[in-house]
C-alpha cells in the first residue's frame, strides 16, 4: 500500500515517519523542484525578484500568466512550483495586507506579511483533508523599519531572510552562481543584470522580455520619506512595481 | 443627563514646538456625586504616547486593557514600539468595530512620532465614541467640560510654545474650564512630552 | 494578525448593556457628523468634487479643518457626509476593496464598481451607516457622477450636491450650470456652491476643499480656497512662566545615561 516513495507514511501528512520525516512536505519540495526557476536578489537600494515565464507550447498565450504578483504597495511575491496553489496564497496574502492596513491604516512590515503566509502554509501541514502547498516563494518588500527584506517562505511553513535566493529547477546552479556574484553594494541596476544572467544559466529556449517576469522594490530617498504621504491620497508611493515589457526588454538588450 | 456624563471627567491635548501636551482632571463622580479624587484618565502607552480615556468610567478600564493587550501584540509581533499615527489608527479601528454598541469613551491621543530622518514631531489626535479621527494642528478636547475647553483653548492657545510655556497655557486651560463644569475637577494632572523627557505634574486646584 | 483582528464586522457585545442603560433614562451620545455641504459637477474634460471641512457635534464645530473628499482609487474618489465615522470607514472600505479588485483584475477600476459596492453594503444596514456619498471618477467609460444615499439608493446626475448645505449648493448649480464647461468654468461653480453651503448653512463652513478628475490625472486642491482664516491674534496671551502652582512634579528622562566607574584593577582571584 502506497508503497512508492514514503511507504505506509506518505498519505497521512501528519503522522510522522519512524525516522522524524513528514514525507508529504518532501514530496511538496519535490514538485517545487520541478518547477521553473526564480530568484531574488537584495541590493544597496532596492530589490529585484525575477522567474522564468515558460509556456508548455506556442500555441498558449502567454500574455495572461502571471508569476510575479503585487500583494500591496510595498511588497511583491514570485513563487517556483505550483501555479493554482500560488493564485490561492497570492489572494490570501492580498486579503491579509488589506485587513492589516484597516486596522493600523497602513501596509504590514514585510516579515509581517511574510509569517501570515507562513501560517497559512504551515496550517496545511498540521490539518486533517489537505495537502501542503506545492510552492516555495521569494517575498520582496519594504518597510520604514527593516527597509528592503527579501524572504524565502518552503512548504514545510518554515522562511528565512536572504541576501540572495534561487528556488526551482535550478535552484542549486543558481544559488553557486548568486554566491559568486553577489557582494553587499550591489545596485539595484547590477542586481537585475545579475539576475538576468542567474536566470540565463539554466534557461532552455530563447529568453525573452514574454518569457521572464521581473519586479523590483526600490528603496525611497530620505526626501521622499520626509515628503510623506501623496496629497489627497492617505498613501506613500508605492515602492514595489513590476517591470513592463519595454522595461525587459531594454535590459535584456544591454 | 447622557451616558457620556454619568461620571464626569475631561481631557485636552495640546500642540507645542517640539513638544505635546496632555492633561485631564482627576474626578471619579457618579452623577452629582463626587467619589474619588485620583481617578486617573491618562495612560502611557509607550514612552513616547499617551492615551486620555475621558466617559464612562467601567468603559476608561476595559478600553485601557483591551488597548494595552492590542498594543502588546503589536510591540510583540512587529518587534517594534507603535508610533502614534498607527495607534490612532488602532484606536479608530477598535472603536468602530462597536459602531452599533459603544463604549462610551473619546480617546484623546497625545505622542511624539519618530521622523524617517530620526527626530521627533508632536502628534495629537482624538476620536469621538465611534472611532471618528480629529487630527488637529492645535488642540483638541474630549469629556464633560469639552464646550468649555473648546472656548478657553480657542482663546489661549498660540502656536510654537516652548515646553514651559505650553505647560502653563494647557494647565490654565485645563483648570479654568472644569471649574464652570460641575461634571469636572477635583484637581488636575499634565504631562509634558519632549523629544527626551516626560515631566508628569499635578496642579493645585479647586477640590469642590 | 488573527491575534488582534477579530474578524470582519461588527461586534454586538455591548448593545444589551447600552440599551439597558438608555431604558434607565441615559439617553445614548451623539456621534461626531459631517453637517456638510458636498457637491460634484461634470465638465468637459472630466468631473469636479467639492467639500466644505467643517465637522460638528451637536452644536459645537469639532474640527475646522478635516477632510471630505476621499480616496477611493487614484481615478475615482468620494466626498461624504451624515455621521462622520461612517462614511470615513464605509469609503476606506470600499476603497481597500476596489485595490483587490483592480489587482485580480489587472484593470482601472471602474466608478459602476464602486457605486455598487457602496449601494449594496449600505442597503445591507437598512439606513443604519449613515453615510450620504458623493461618488465621482474617470474610467474607461468616461466620467460619471453619482449620489449614494443611506439606505442605497442611487442618482446619476450631471451635478449633484449632498448634506445639510445642499439645498444652499444646488440653487448655485440650478442657476450656474451648463453643458460643455472649462475646467476653469467648473472649479469656479463648485466653490461657489460650496461656499453658498459654507455661509448659509451652520452645518457646514471653513475651506473649500475640491478635486478635479480627468482621464488622465486627478488633482486634490486641499484648502483650495480659505475664505475663513483666523486672523492674527492682536497680542499674546502667553502665561508668565509660574502662574500654575503644582504640588507635585515627576521628571522622567528618555534618555539613559551609564557611567562605569573602576573601583580598583582587577586582581586575580584567590582561589587557593
Amino acid at each position: 500500500m502506497a508503497s512508492a516513495g514514503g511507504g505506509a507514511y506518505s498519505y497521512s501528512l501528519t503522522v510522522f515517519s519512524p525516522s522524524g520525516k513528514l514525507v508529504q512536505i518532501e514530496h511538496a519540495l519535490a514538485a517545487v523542484s520541478q518547477g521553473t526557476t526564480s530568484l531574488g536578489i537584495k541590493a544597496s537600494n532596492g530589490i529585484v525578484i525575477a522567474t522564468e515565464k515558460k509556456s508548455s507550447s506556442i500555441l498558449m498565450d502567454d500574455s495572461m500568466i502571471e508569476k510575479v504578483a503585487v500583494v500591496c504597495p510595498n511588497i511583491g511575491l514570485v513563487y517556483s512550483g505550483m501555479g493554482p496553489d500560488f493564485r490561492l496564497l497570492v489572494t490570501k496574502a492580498r486579503k491579509s495586507a488589506q485587513a492589516y492596513w484597516k486596522i493600523h491604516g497602513e501596509y504590514p512590515p514585510t516579515k509581517v506579511l511574510t509569517q501570515e503566509i507562513a501560517t497559512i502554509m504551515q496550517e496545511a501541514t498540521q490539518s486533517g483533508g489537505v495537502r501542503p502547498y506545492g510552492v516555495s516563494l521569494l517575498v520582496a518588500g519594504w518597510d520604514i523599519t527593516r527597509g528592503p527584506s527579501l524572504y524565502q517562505v518552503d512548504p514545510s511553513g518554515s522562511f528565512w531572510a536572504w541576501k540572495a535566493s534561487a528556488i526551482g529547477k535550478n535552484m542549486v546552479n543558481a544559488k553557486t552562481f548568486l554566491e559568486k556574484r553577489y557582494n553587499d553594494d550591489i545596485s539595484l541596476e547590477d542586481a537585475i543584470h545579475t539576475a538576468l544572467l542567474t536566470l540565463k544559466e539554466g534557461f532552455e529556449g530563447q529568453m525573452t522580455e514574454k518569457t521572464i517576469e521581473i519586479g523590483i522594490i526600490t528603496v525611497p530617498s530620505l526626501e521622499e520619506l520626509e515628503a510623506g504621504k501623496v496629497e489627497g491620497t492617505g498613501r506613500y508611493k508605492p515602492t514595489f512595481r513590476k517591470l513592463s515589457e519595454e522595461e525587459i526588454r531594454d535590459y535584456l538588450a544591454l | 443627563m447622557s451616558i457620556m456624563e454619568y461620571n464626569g471627567g475631561s481631557v485636552i491635548a495640546m500642540v507645542g514646538k517640539n513638544c505635546v501636551a496632555i492633561a485631564s482632571d482627576l474626578r471619579l463622580g457618579v452623577q452629582s456625586l463626587g467619589i474619588a479624587s485620583n481617578f486617573q484618565k491618562i495612560f502611557p502607552v509607550t514612552d513616547r504616547i499617551f492615551v486620555g480615556l475621558p466617559g464612562l468610567a467601567t468603559d476608561v478600564t476595559t478600553l485601557h486593557e483591551q488597548f494595552r493587550y492590542r498594543v502588546n501584540m503589536y510591540t510583540i509581533k512587529e518587534e517594534r514600539e507603535i508610533e502614534p499615527e498607527t495607534f490612532a489608527a488602532l484606536v479608530s479601528s477598535t472603536l468602530y468595530e462597536r459602531r452599533f454598541g459603544p463604549y462610551f469613551i473619546e480617546p484623546v491621543i497625545a505622542g511624539m512620532q519618530r521622523t524617517p530622518s530620526g527626530s521627533y514631531k508632536p502628534f495629537i489626535a482624538a476620536t469621538d465614541l465611534i472611532g471618528c479621527l480629529n487630527f488637529a494642528k492645535d488642540f483638541v478636547v474630549a469629556g464633560t467640560a469639552s464646550d468649555k475647553l473648546f472656548g478657553v483653548a480657542e482663546g489661549l492657545w498660540e502656536e510654537d510654545l516652548g515646553p514651559e510655556d505650553l505647560f502653563e497655557t494647557i494647565s490654565q486651560t485645563m483648570l479654568n474650564a472644569v471649574d464652570r463644569d460641575t461634571n469636572s475637577g477635583w484637581g488636575v494632572v499634565v504631562h509634558l512630552l519632549t523629544k527626551d523627557k516626560v515631566i508628569t505634574r499635578t496642579l493645585k486646584g479647586r477640590m469642590d | 494578525m488573527n491575534s488582534v483582528y477579530s474578524g470582519p464586522g461588527f461586534d454586538f457585545a455591548n448593545t444589551a448593556r447600552n440599551s439597558f442603560l438608555e431604558s434607565r433614562g441615559l439617553p445614548l451620545p451623539k456621534a461626531t457628523s459631517t453637517g456638510t455641504t458636498i457637491v460634484g459637477c461634470l465638465f468637459k474634460d472630466g468631473i469636479v468634487l467639492g467639500a466644505d471641512t467643517r465637522a460638528t457635534t451637536g452644536p459645537i464645530v469639532a474640527d475646522k479643518n478635516c477632510e471630505k473628499i476621499h480616496f477611493i482609487a487614484d481615478n475615482i474618489r468620494c466626498c461624504g457626509a451624515g455621521t462622520a465615522a461612517d462614511t470615513e470607514f464605509s469609503t476606506a472600505l470600499i476603497a481597500s476593496n476596489i485595490e483587490m479588485h483592480a489587482l485580480s483584475t489587472g484593470r482601472k477600476p471602474r466608478v459602476v464598481t464602486a457605486m455598487t459596492m457602496l449601494k449594496q453594503m449600505l442597503f445591507r444596514y437598512q439606513g443604519n451607516i449613515g453615510a450620504a456619498l458623493v461618488l465621482g471618477g474617470v474610467d474607461a467609460d468616461g466620467p460619471h457622477l453619482f449620489t449614494i444615499h443611506p439606505h442605497g439608493s442611487t442618482d446619476k446626475l450631471p451635478y449633484v450636491t449632498m448634506g445639510s448645505g445642499s439645498l444652499a449648493a444646488m440653487a448655485v448649480f440650478e442657476s450656474g450650470w451648463k453643458q460643455n464647461m472649462t475646467r476653469e468654468e467648473a472649479l469656479d461653480l463648485v466653490t461657489a456652491a460650496v461656499s453658498a453651503g459654507i455661509f448659509n448653512d451652520l452645518g457646514s463652513g471653513s475651506n473649500v476643499d475640491a478635486c478635479v478628475i480627468t482621464a488622465s490625472h486627478t488633482e486634490m486642491l486641499r484648502n483650495f480656497v480659505k475664505p475663513n482664516e483666523r486672523v492674527q491674534k492682536e497680542r499674546s496671551y502667553k502665561f508668565a512662566r509660574g502662574t500654575t502652582a503644582w504640588k507635585k512634579e515627576d521628571i522622567r528622562d528618555l534618555i539613559i545615561t551609564e557611567d562605569i566607574t573602576v573601583i580598583r584593577e582587577g586582581e586575580a582571584m584567590d582561589i587557593s
